[in-house]
């Protein structure tokens, strides 16, 4: 044995593997690292700048009107500011910090939500994935859970869980668990069979074919799942704060309709829709990290 | 000497909704020489790749037996490396890491194992694409680095199921070339199948035929050149062999298509 790798290891003097102009790879295989020539490259930081603009003008359009029409007094001031009143009212809430206490509480809750998610839900989208026995036993409940809107459930956590931090984390928890279970089951259950078979002929055993193929495969499908996840901490945890909350954004945009400070009520809806944004855009970064080597 | 031994062997399936089992192979008796370059002809469905499994270990004979070196096959292992048509590299590791794979397999120490690799990538010709990731390189590079991840854990066996199949006539006709180089360097043993007769006759010392479904070996075939100097292909030998495989291997597909149009009908 030690004899034979002796000898296939033995250096080659002509290697019999020129590359020839046939099987070199497609030109559009990989369109981003070719170099370029100086001049291509500032037409090309034109052309973003450009396509940046072409997508912020929708934004750009939607915010004018917004200023404009209640200027103009087509729609009534009280119940749509200008969005020059809002950005005021959004300042003097950052000036005085109450901004930064209601995003800090409501961050918490959704990153703590999130977070439990992400620890507690691959491990077991893995097992059910991998264990036909275990698939078979869960999926039935899973599905009934599946149908069942984690907003009409809210109620039921407040009742068994009170009004505390407990029950609108578990709540966040609960939201955030399903992207991620259901993308970490397919994940798994999609990884090419060939790929199996490759690493199975060359001897690898039950566990080892988990860590070093179906894990690393399934890597990009439960990303997925991480992002939508995280999409939903914090759209549904609004709802949680508005019931019985005492913090965060979701109670201060109920807070300020109730007691009729409609700018600052829309500064709430601006910050959150801001924060929704920025949290996707981070993920969908991680994500692209993670899955360079998917081509799809 | 016999490096494969196989006596008997046959394979069914039980298929789905079907009360009776498929019978894929039936009564395959073969024997493949330590060092040989034999290939495989057969009709579509007629079990090649089945008999590669059982070979490769991966799936066990419904009767008869295998052995290896004398011993009973009995599972997947490093003496044996499989390549397949559709290359099967992981699409997460480099051009190197994909060589790695088996060598970790293999439980190489790491730095033995990155020289290891590097050298069977440029023994295959892409020295230069160590880090490329195989979405970016072409299906002959691609199929390259396959041959070279099976070269690398330095199995005594290569199993090569249709590997060129997928690629143009120029790549095919390189990466032939290639691999019989390869062949005479390493003196492994190949069992090469694939549906081109062509290819077979180029390739392969001696040809196997198989029957239509369940295959059986029909025939096997010495190929000799005087010499393989020049236009191999173009020699009035290579068509003699051609011709009488072929003639082998027409009945056969007819039986084929025949049992195609029974099944569906
Ligand atoms: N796992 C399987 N289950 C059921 N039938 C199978 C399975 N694998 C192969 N077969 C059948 O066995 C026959 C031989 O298949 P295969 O070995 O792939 O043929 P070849 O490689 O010669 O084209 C085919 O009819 C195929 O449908
Ligand atoms: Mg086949």
């Amino acid at each position: 044995m030690a004899d034979n790798q002796g000898t296939a290891l033995a250096p080659v003097e002509e290697f019999p593997g020129d590359v020839h102009w046939y099987d070199l790879p497609d030109d559009d295989a990989d369109p981003e690292e070719a170099d370029e020539p100086s001049d291509t490259r500032f037409r090309r930081i034109l052309r973003k700048t450009r396509s940046l603009l072409g997508r912020s003008a929708a934004v750009a359009l939607l915010l004018a009107i917004w200023e404009i029409l209640p200027r103009t007094g087509i729609v009534d001031r009280v119940f749509l500011p200008p969005l020059s009143e809002v950005v005021g009212a959004g300042y003097d809430l950052i000036v005085s910090g109450e901004l930064g206490e209601h995003v800090g509480a409501s961050l918490g809750r959704s990153l703590a939500g999130f977070v439990l998610a992400i620890v507690t839900v691959i491990p077991l989208g893995l097992l059910i994935g991998w264990y036909q026995p275990v698939a078979d036993f869960l999926t039935p409940l899973l599905e009934l859970f599946r149908n069942t809107s984690a907003v009409a459930l809210l109620p039921v956590f407040t009742l068994i869980l009170g009004l505390g931090e407990t029950a609108k984390i578990t709540f966040v928890l609960y939201a955030c668990a399903w992207p991620i279970l259901l993308n970490t089951i397919s994940g798994v259950k999609t990884v090419d069979p060939l790929l199996i078979k490759s690493a199975r002929s060359m001897g690898l055993g039950p566990l080892r074919l988990f860590q070093k193929v179906i894990l690393p495969a399934a890597v990009p499908t439960i990303f997925t799942g991480i992002r939508l996840a995280g999409a939903y901490s914090i759209l549904v945890l609004l709802f949680a704060e508005m019931v019985g909350a005492k913090a965060g954004l979701g109670y201060l945009i109920n807070a300020a309709q109730f007691n009729f400070r409609i700018p600052d009520m829309y500064a709430g809806i601006l910050t959150i829709s801001l924060l929704g944004l920025l949290f996707n855009q981070l993920l969908v970064t991680l994500e692209r990290r993670f899955s360079t080597w998917r081509t799809t | 000497m016999n490096k494969i031994t196989i006596r008997g062997v046959g394979k069914t399936f039980r298929v789905r909704g079907e009360g009776r089992p498929f019978a894929a192979l039936s009564g395959i008796d073969l024997d493949v020489r330590a060092g040989e370059f034999l290939t495989l002809v057969g009709p579509s469905g007629c079990g090649k790749s089945t008999l590669l499994d059982l070979i490769a270990g991966l799936t066990a004979p419904t009767s008869g037996t295998l052995h290896l070196d004398g011993r009973p096959i009995n599972g997947p292992g490093l003496d044996r490396g499989v390549v397949f048509q559709q290359y099967a590299l992981f699409p997460w590791r480099t051009a190197l890491g994909n060589i790695e794979f088996g060598l970790e397999a293999k439980a190489v120490p790491g730095k033995e194992r990155a020289e290891r690799a590097r050298h069977f990538l440029e023994l295959v010709g892409l020295g230069g694409f160590a880090d490329r990731y195989p979405h970016e390189l072409s299906g002959g590079m691609r199929q390259r680095v396959a041959i070279a991840r099976s070269l690398a854990f330095d199995p005594e066996v290569l199993l090569m199921d249709e590997p060129f199949a997928a690629l143009d006539a120029q790549t095919r006709e390189s990466l032939q070339e290639e691999l019989l180089s390869i062949w005479e360097k390493t003196g492994k043993t190949i069992v090469f199948i694939t549906h081109g007769i062509d290819e077979a006759v180029y390739l392969g010392q001696r040809v196997a035929i198989m029957t239509s479904r369940p295959g059986r070996i029909k025939q096997i075939i010495d190929v000799a050149f005087d010499s393989r100097a020049g236009d191999l292909r173009a020699e009035p030998r290579f068509g003699e062999y051609r011709h009488h495989i072929w003639t082998l291997l027409r009945d056969e597909v007819a039986a084929a298509r025949r049992d195609e149009v029974l099944s569906v009908g």
